[in-house]
């Protein structure tokens, strides 16, 4: 018992940190180059990631012993693109707005190595439960550089935070400019770099 | 069983268990995304004259009762007289009012315009002077974010305000988006007709401005109209624009 409790722990928290898709793995750069200009638009396409991950990965593992090997990353393909083409139509559903911004993103995450790397090489290979934690585990790796990013892109470029002013009046009075670098996609290049930087020498310590 | 039949079957069941559920998705969810797209649209129609603006998070109620009370939607045909919806023909025109107290403010064109990958769907808000612009929107299109898909942008769309769809005579010249900044590239008594090109879009812009010309001359017997104050009361009857 003790084993497979240190196991799904194992399972959900090593991608969080220690085997962190986007900055160990560096799976995953376009969409956190793209949807990081704002806070909230990262959070919806964390949310949506995490979804549908878990799922591909949970319907990919209940599956594994019937799909035929020649033909399985079409199969996987296939049930990820429609878990994703669920997923944006229900953004188009209930936050027309923010599917607005997110535009071809949504549509993007069936490209996203994450999904179809963790169907690969983990859901394959492991039981439903297990899978879609490693699902969740990923999605929230994932996500979470993505917030991070995004806060200091939405914080330094715009100085509000999820459309909020942050940044008091008296700092602009008082000559504080907003740095319109960081709406760029260049400067969360900068941003991930530095994040994979400070989280190797962490580790490494 | 051959192992190439089996992931036939395989792939064919797949195939179809996966196009249920899409289909599903896709119908159960069209009520809720139709009205999305329609309140957008309303949404964006009153931002073109101004009723509001981007910041506020505005109510699904509040823009439909504003939307009923303030604007009017009726067609036209070709001269410029109204039609009945009932009767209207191929080539007649769709055109929006913005009423205040029952006088016409604004009048709305809608804009379905060609632009360098696909349509670019907004309105061109014109004051009732008939010459006058007081805002321009997009609600659709499908040119590359960052470049062309900038047009969605305020900055870009603020430009609109105030400029002028006739040369200083009163001719019509329709509105042009210009290459760069108004300011450094169109000579100061052309300045009134240009707004403010985007920077690595230089073809939306053309093919934007194109359509805008085509669109504005089709309406240009309303704008007449217009710019006569031949418009006087409220579209309530169909005299409005005789």
């Amino acid at each position: 018992m003790r084993r497979t409790e240190t196991k799904i722990l194992k399972v959900i928290f090593e991608p969080i940190w220690k085997n962190n898709p986007v900055m160990i793995q560096i799976l995953g750069i376009c969409s956190s180059l793209a949807v990081t200009v704002q806070l909230q638009t990262a959070i919806v396409m964390a949310i949506a990631l995490t979804l549908v991950v878990a799922f591909s990965n949970l319907a990919v593992s209940v599956m594994r012993n019937v799909i035929p090997r020649n033909i399985r990353i079409i199969a996987e393909l296939c049930i990820v693109a429609t878990l994703v083409i669920i997923a944006d139509e229900l953004l188009k559903a209930f936050m027309y707005d923010i599917s607005k911004q997110l535009s071809v993103f949504v549509g993007l995450i069936i490209t996203n190595c994450i999904v179809m790397g963790r169907a690969e090489s983990f859901a394959l290979a492991n039981p439903p439960l297990l899978s879609f934690l490693d699902g969740i585990g990923n999605g929230v790796g994932y996500g979470s550089v993505l917030i991070a990013v995004a806060f200091i892109r939405e914080l330094l470029g715009s100085g509000k935070l999820l459309g909020f002013d942050v940044i008091p009046r008296a700092f602009y009075l008082s000559g504080y400019e907003n740095m319109g670098f960081m709406l760029l996609a260049p400067a969360a290049f900068i941003i991930i770099g530095l994040l994979v930087w400070l989280q190797r020498t962490l580790i490494n310590k | 069983m051959s192992s190439n039949f089996k992931s036939v079957l395989f792939a064919i069941v797949l195939c179809i268990v996966c196009s249920l559920l899409l289909t599903m998705a896709s119908s159960g969810l069209k009520g809720y995304q139709l009205r999305n797209i329609n309140l957008d649209r309303q949404k964006n129609l009153l931002r073109s004259v101004g009723l509001i603006d981007d910041q506020r998070n505005n109510m699904p109620e509040y823009i439909e009762k504003l939307y009923s009370e303030k604007i009017k939607s009726l067609w036209v045909d070709p001269s410029g007289r109204i039609v009945k919806e009932t009767e209207r023909a191929q080539k007649d025109l769709p055109i929006y009012l913005f009423i205040e107290e029952n006088v016409v403010e604004a009048y709305i064109v809608p804009i379905d315009a060609q632009g360098l990958w696909g349509k670019i769907n907004g309105y061109l808000a014109i004051n009732k002077d008939g010459s006058t612009i007081t805002g321009f929107t997009v609600y659709k299109h499908a040119e590359t974010p960052g470049l062309g898909g900038e047009i969605e942008r305020s900055w870009f769309q603020k430009n609109f305000e105030g400029k002028k769809i006739v040369n200083k005579e009163g001719k019509f010249v329709s509105i042009s988006i210009a290459r760069g900044a108004v300011r450094d590239v169109i000579q100061k008594d052309l300045q009134l007709n240009f707004v403010d090109g985007i920077s690595g879009a230089t073809l939306t812009g053309k093919f934007l401005s194109a359509s805008m010309k085509d669109i504005l001359k089709e309406y240009e017997p309303v704008s007449v109209k217009f710019r006569h104050h031949m418009v006087k009361e409220n579209a309530g009857n169909n005299s409005a624009a005789n």
